[in-house]
């Protein structure tokens, strides 16, 4: 496989033991454009349970797009994505209805789920904690700080209990110890069984991760380490 | 049902919070009503009636614009289309009728009117014709401005344009001039029978149009094939 072939696919072998479960994500072969620039092109990437992916590269090299597209948000011009079990998504930008407080967020995720009002907000706040967030005091979403509002974001990704999670630079305005905190909330959710994948450029977190996927060359290729 | 509920009680408490706008939108009717008060009665309800139409509209199109980016996050985390849509509209019909109730307590202590449920049924029929015109308008344009530009000039055309005309009834609020005639006016009941008949027809007819276009901008895409995790899958 050439240098440039290599960087397409991003695969990690399945779990040790197992007998070659399906892969809670399999996106193959996804071409994506705006207008006359080619953001991905054929970009492949394969995530199992209990694995971490994280996708990496320059500012407008397609992470979020190619996010998008395994979320179902946006299509690509080519390409599939198969999905096995339940979806979370934190998008970069945090979607939060402004005047609403924590608790009702919680309570309105948690129903998409089809989990009561109670469960879901205990599933939000026990969510929260593991980010050292308290999120019961009756602030609504508008008055809280960027870093607190980008936990809530985070939060609502994971209520519900989904078995892959997608996460668009979730840790922007964290200060150290949140960042140290989210990092062990997504090895936790791995250890869980459930895949996790992240956008991110904070290389230092690498070395822990089970897949690396560099779009940083997405115009002729992506990275596999 | 049960999503649809709670979909539509957090988008009322959304906007019911903001105090200012809707202290605001509430005093267009008022404003209206005001304006022609020294006129004929008729006139006056009318253009109250055209004032909660403007209000309630733009309540629609500033809830549906900022529900586009939300939307997509809830469809994915498990809500339907229709769950997410009707709530919306259900929120905001609940929010206009209270917006009418007071406008017709206002109004029936104010004139000395014959038929003063006409003139509640009047206001209903706008507020039901006027909720999914605003979230049809928001969910057609990419922002708010060009809704905003959009829905003046559609209130704007109600004002103007002579209701006798037979251009006229393409306009959605066409109905609030038939229904207001036989309110004050007494008239025979073919004005009530064209104004229902308007106003269900559009309210009908606006609502299965957005409903449309939620479930296309919401919709699975094609090359998305997802299959629910054995159970055995996750520890």
């Amino acid at each position: 496989m050439s240098h440039h072939e290599a960087q397409r696919y991003a695969t990690a072998p399945g779990p040790a033991g197992s007998p070659h479960p399906p892969p809670r994500l399999e996106a193959a072969g996804i071409c994506k454009r705006y207008r006359r620039s080619a953001v991905l092109q054929d970009v492949n990437l394969t995530v199992y349970g209990g694995q971490v992916a994280a996708v990496i590269g320059a500012n407008g090299t397609g992470k979020s797009t190619f996010l998008k597209i395994c979320a179902g948000m946006i299509s690509p011009d080519r390409g599939t994505v198969s999905i096995r079990g339940s979806v979370g998504y934190c998008p970069q930008q945090p979607s939060l209805l402004q005047f609403l407080r924590p608790d009702e967020h919680f309570e309105l995720f948690g129903a998409a789920a089809g989990a009561g009002r109670d469960p879901s907000r205990r599933a939000g706040r026990s969510l929260a904690g593991a980010l050292s967030w308290d999120p019961a005091v009756r602030t609504q979403a508008r008055h809280l700080s960027g870093g607190t509002q980008q936990k809530l974001n985070l939060v609502l990704s994971a209520i519900g209990d989904p078995d892959l999670i997608l996460l668009d630079e979730p840790y922007q305005g964290f200060d150290h110890g949140s960042y140290v905190d989210f990092w062990e909330w997504v090895f936790r959710w791995r250890s869980q069984g459930r895949a996790v994948v992240v956008v991110t450029h904070m290389l230092n977190s690498l070395d822990r991760v089970d897949t690396v996927l560099d779009l940083t060359h997405a115009q002729t290729g992506a990275g596999i380490r | 049902m049960r999503k649809a509920f709670i979909v539509a009680e957090m988008v009322a408490r959304d906007l019911l919070r903001r105090r200012a706008v809707l202290a605001l939108l509430a005093l267009v009717p008022l404003a209206f009503y005001l304006a022609r008060h020294d006129d004929k009665v008729g006139q006056a309800i009318r253009f109250a009636s055209l004032g909660l139409a403007w209000a309630v509209s733009t309540l629609g199109l500033f809830s549906g614009t900022a529900g586009k980016s939300v939307e997509p996050r809830l469809r994915l985390s498990g809500y339907r289309s229709w769950q997410l849509y009707t709530g919306r509209l259900c929120a905001l019909l609940g929010i206009g009728l209270l917006l009418a109730g007071a406008y017709w307590c206002i109004i029936v202590l104010d004139q000395d009117l014959q038929r003063p449920f006409a003139v509640g049924l009047q206001l209903a029929v706008t507020v039901v014709v006027a909720a999914p015109l605003g979230l049809l308008i928001g969910a057609s344009v990419p922002r708010d401005l060009e809704g905003t530009l959009i829905l003046i000039t559609l209130i704007g055309l109600q004002f103007l344009m002579d209701p006798e005309k037979s251009s006229a009834k393409v306009l959605p609020l066409w109905s609030n001039r038939e229904l207001g005639t036989y309110a004050v006016d007494n008239t025979d009941s073919g004005y009530l029978q064209r104004g229902l008949a308007h106003g269900i027809a559009y309210a009908v007819g606006l609502t299965a149009l957005t409903a449309i276009l939620a479930a296309v901008r919401l919709r699975p895409r094609r090359h998305m094939s997802v299959a629910p995790r054995a159970a055995h899958e996750r520890g």
